[in-house]
């Protein structure tokens, strides 16, 4: 008897001790791990409002980048990165008195759609926004993934501003500032962090991207500022109701962020060589969310590689302006899923890292010097780092 | 019975009216903070740029007297309460919470 309870309590020692150490990493498109049936249940319904597909007389439109936000955010899963490329523009004047970024909202901008649907088509004979000649740049803009952005968004503003140091007072060389939105709130999302919040991102998007209009947005934009011609939008706003809007946030919020890869002993001298160069002071190997009413975003340290502040890059990568920030800064862009990109920097310039790291300049200038110094082996190992991100 | 009834419905009615006074022969009131865009002190117009996310959008409004659009600048972060008229909106208070830099 006394034999078969030992042997029964070591079989379920053995089973839970391999259950967690053979726990599946999570994989593009899942779910945080931890979700109440109900949280599950709703990432589950709102991955089907990612995935719809809108036409003109479901809301799409008129002025739209994309039919579905999963045709953008496609690969591997939806969620993911994708091809499709943006138009983004906006005029600096830094002479001017007040604010030197004009974003051109009052003529369609900055994002100015590349397609229109057929009924604005006839109406205005356009194929895609005009873009005004007020620009002073445009820009290109890739399709990020968005896995673990609800770990972004539980991060406090405090840990974010702990970072900053805009005046440089340590004397590195790195200042890192925050960008704020026009009501005064940090942002964080966007290649320029002007957005504050994830579910502003995902509502902005809605009405950005695709046209669709909802209760945070209940109006169309104007087609280069000029209204709407009448009977081109037959869907009544607000196009996507809020029950809706709330289930597609859900499924965005908690997406699992991308699982590092195991490190091999190359890709361990890598991450020592990433701190060494100085990379680790603008990509900060982690963050970690504040209070949260979903558990399984509350108190996480999420391996995210950023600081979510603007950096100045330097005059070749420089493009618009937005928000605070100038056309040459940038938001430190999260490496966290680096590994499954094909294109890299905002606009897709490079395709592979060793050009990305080549391309930083400005505050990063020191660290990609260092990064050159290297030897060839411990570069190569850096590089085998990130792709194990 | 009749008496306390209407005072009942004064007792109701009055800081209702007093709200409504507040906002002068416009619409409910909507809220908006976000950063002036332009200020045209003559023909009192007010614009502010606001949005939600990367949908970016421009309210503009008329500053009826006594509202006082002295002093505000481009850029500056201001918070406004307005309704709708005919016309177009109508701005009831305007307050700077900061000066741009």
């Amino acid at each position: 008897m006394m034999r078969r309870v030992a042997a029964g309590g070591i079989w379920l020692l053995v089973a839970a001790l391999g259950g967690a150490a053979c726990r599946r990493p999570a994989q593009p498109g899942d779910p945080l791990p931890g979700l109440s049936a109900a949280e599950r249940q709703r990432f589950d319904r709102g991955r089907a409002i990612f995935d719809s597909v809108f036409t003109p007389a479901t809301g799409l439109g008129p002025l739209f980048n994309a039919d579905a936000c999963a045709e953008c955010h496609e690969d591997p899963v939806s969620g993911g990165t994708g091809d499709e490329v943006e138009r983004h523009a906006t005029a600096f004047h830094p002479e001017a008195t007040g604010r030197p970024c004009d974003e051109l909202v009052a003529l369609g901008g900055p994002v100015f759609q590349k397609r229109v649907t057929p009924a604005l088509q006839a109406a205005l004979a356009i194929d895609s926004e005009p873009v005004p000649p007020q620009v002073t740049a445009i820009a290109a803009r890739t399709t990020p993934d968005i896995f673990g952005f609800g770990l972004l968004d539980a991060v406090p503003d405090s840990e974010i501003l702990a970072y900053a140091d805009p005046d440089d007072r340590d004397s590195d060389g790195i200042s890192g500032r925050p960008n704020r939105f026009f009501d005064g709130r940090l942002g964080r999302f966007g290649r320029k962090a002007l957005v504050p919040a994830l579910r502003e991102f995902n509502d902005g998007a809605l009405a950005a991207e695709q046209g669709i209009t909802t209760p945070a947005v209940p109006e169309e934009e104007t087609v280069g500022g000029r209204p709407i011609p009448a009977g081109v939008d037959p869907a009544p706003d607000p196009e996507l109701s809020a029950a809706a809007t709330d289930l597609l946030d859900a499924f965005v919020r908690l997406l699992a962020p991308p699982s590092p890869a195991r490190l091999s002993g190359q890709a361990r001298q890598g991450r020592a060589a990433f701190a060494t160069v100085g990379c680790d002071r603008c990509h900060v190997p982690a963050l970690h969310t504040g209070d949260s009413p979903i558990p399984a975003l509350r108190h996480r340290a999420v391996d995210a590689y950023t600081d979510l502040l603007l950096h100045d890059m330097g005059p070749e990568l420089a493009d618009i302006c937005l928000g605070q920030a100038t056309p040459s800064e940038f938001r430190t862009e999260p490496l966290m899923g680096v590994r499954r990109m094909a294109r890299f920097l905002h606009d897709g310039r490079a395709t592979t890292l060793e050009q990305a790291i080549e391309l930083h300049a400005g505050e990063a200038a020191r660290s990609r010097d260092r990064f050159r110094a290297l030897p060839a082996e411990e570069r190569a190992a850096l590089v085998a780092f990130l792709k194990t991100l | 019975m009749t008496r306390s009834l209407l005072v009942s419905l004064f007792i109701i009615a009055a800081p209702i009216a007093a709200a409504t006074a507040q906002q002068p022969g416009g619409g409910p009131a909507h809220n908006v903070q976000g950063a002036v865009r332009t200020v045209n002190v003559r023909g009192r117009a007010l614009e502010v740029t606001t949005g939600v996310g990367m949908a970016l959008r421009v309210v503009r409004l008329q500053v009826p007297a006594p509202l006082s659009l002295t002093g505000l600048r481009p850029g500056d972060l201001v918070r406004v309460s307005y309704g709708a008229r005919p016309g177009g909106y109508v701005a009831y208070t305007i307050e700077r919470l900061e000066r741009t830099p």
